[in-house]
């Protein structure tokens, strides 16, 4: 791979890495279990490796962003994941600060449109 | 064994142990789910290089465990600068002191020159790895209890050194520091050298002033030792740079005024030599030691003059 390239996926992925809890706390506004939240995620263009999503959803848990309960669904236990109060609070949080970066950068590279 | 099966077993493995049952069923419905789609889009079972591809997307049992962990690394971001200078002192402080304990093999032993040389070789690398090894230990502990956080609070920007400061090279301070511990360990017979103390004929002797001086000598190599480190490490405590100068200096030369009144500093016995031959070598000896007291006398006064003058220059500036 060229070293250009390279540096890009480098730089695109320490970019995306910060707006994924954005991602997984906003798609959990609705109840879901992993398997089907990656989907979400891959189908709104976020696709997130899978050995991260799992210690992401425990930690964001452990943060008391989530809350999750093992329910059966299609003969088989899954655990399903949906935003606490407190992580409603946070997302909006985040959600404000994520629109003021996108602001500041559009007007950053205004000229470069 | 299923080679989900074997797997899983593979994560679990590396799990912290309380939650590794409810990990490893989530990860199990996962991959059974993941499965179970591809097989419906195919309209046929998986393969087992097929099996073995999906597992392989899903990432290495070892670093999917990690991620569990609160603990990601051993030194994170935060501690390394810290590590780093440390380490960087470290380094300067083990090759000065034994380059300092192999130069003096080298001179006064009986050992050739390539065996101290390996000796000096060998024992760097070894210091070096162990302390290494200590020096990462402490830090891997420091970044669990959460270092450097009460350093960044507490930390001002006027402790920092002065741009003036002039000061010396590390390679000086450091073969100073080294010098002043390998005399001290020297002195104290913590070490040993081979020394060179006797020819085919004859032997040295040190005189008896040395013996009866050995406590003042073991204080002051002592107090320039504190003041080479003070000067090295904390150049911004002015006072007690200035004041370690002149009590250093002032008790080094009163030792070195009374080593230097005695006169005769070490014997030569003959153990063969004939006594014309003694007493040449004895006298040429003793001149040799004689013009090593002043030079050193000479060298202390300039250094402490050196530090005082830089202390009433920044005090002027």
């Amino acid at each position: 791979m060229p070293i250009e390239e390279d540096l890009f996926e480098k730089l695109r992925v320490e970019l995306r890495r910060g707006s994924l809890i954005l991602a997984v706390l906003g798609a959990l506004r609705v109840e879901r279990y992993g398997y089907t939240l990656r989907q979400s995620l891959e189908e709104a263009g976020l696709p997130i490796d899978e050995g991260a999503l799992y210690p992401l959803l425990r930690r964001l848990e452990a943060q008391g962003l989530l809350t999750s309960e093992w329910r059966e669904e299609a003969k088989r236990n899954k655990r399903f994941y949906r935003l606490s109060h407190e992580g409603e609070e946070v997302l909006a949080q985040l959600l404000g600060e994520w629109n003021a970066i996108s602001e500041s950068i559009l007007r950053l590279t205004e000229r470069d449109k | 064994m299923d080679l989900i099966d074997r797997y899983l077993h593979a994560v679990r493995w590396a799990l912290p142990a309380a939650k590794a049952d409810d990990i490893i069923a989530e990860l199990r419905d996962d991959l059974v789910t993941r499965k179970e789609d591809r097989e419906e889009a195919l309209g046929r079972p998986l393969a087992k290089d097929e099996v073995s591809a999906l597992l392989k997307e899903f990432g290495h049992p070892l670093i999917v465990a990690a991620r569990y962990r609160p603990q990601q690394w051993l030194i994170g971001p935060d501690v390394f600068p810290f590590y780093l200078f440390v380490m960087r002192i470290m380094v300067l402080i083990i090759v000065g002191i034994d380059v300092a304990v192999g130069v003096a093999r080298a001179v006064f032993s009986d050992q050739a020159p390539l065996q101290v040389l390996a000796q000096t070789w060998g024992s760097v690398w070894m210091s070096l790895l162990i302390n290494l090894a200590i020096v990462t230990l402490v830090f891997a502990v420091m970044e669990r209890s959460g270092f450097p956080a009460e350093h960044l609070r507490k930390w001002r920007p006027e402790q920092l050194p002065d741009i003036r400061d002039k000061r010396k090279s590390q390679w000086e301070s450091m073969f100073e520091i080294a010098a002043g511990l390998v005399f001290i360990l020297w002195w104290t017979g913590v070490i040993q050298f081979p020394f060179r103390s006797a020819g085919p004929d004859f032997r040295i002797e040190p005189a008896p002033v040395i013996f009866q001086l050995y406590w003042p000598i073991l204080a002051v190599t002592a107090a320039r030792l504190v003041q080479n480190l003070i000067e090295w490490l904390r150049p911004r405590w002015k006072a007690v740079r200035g004041a370690l100068a002149v009590l250093t200096t002032v008790a080094g030369l009163g030792v070195l005024a009374l080593i230097y009144q005695a006169g005769h500093w070490a014997t030569i016995v003959s153990t063969g030599m004939p006594a014309d031959k003694v007493a040449e070598l004895d006298k040429a000896l003793n001149l040799g030691l004689k013009i090593a007291i002043i030079v050193v006398g000479v060298i202390w006064v300039f250094q402490c003059l050196q530090v005082l003058w830089q202390l009433v220059r920044e005090r002027r500036g």
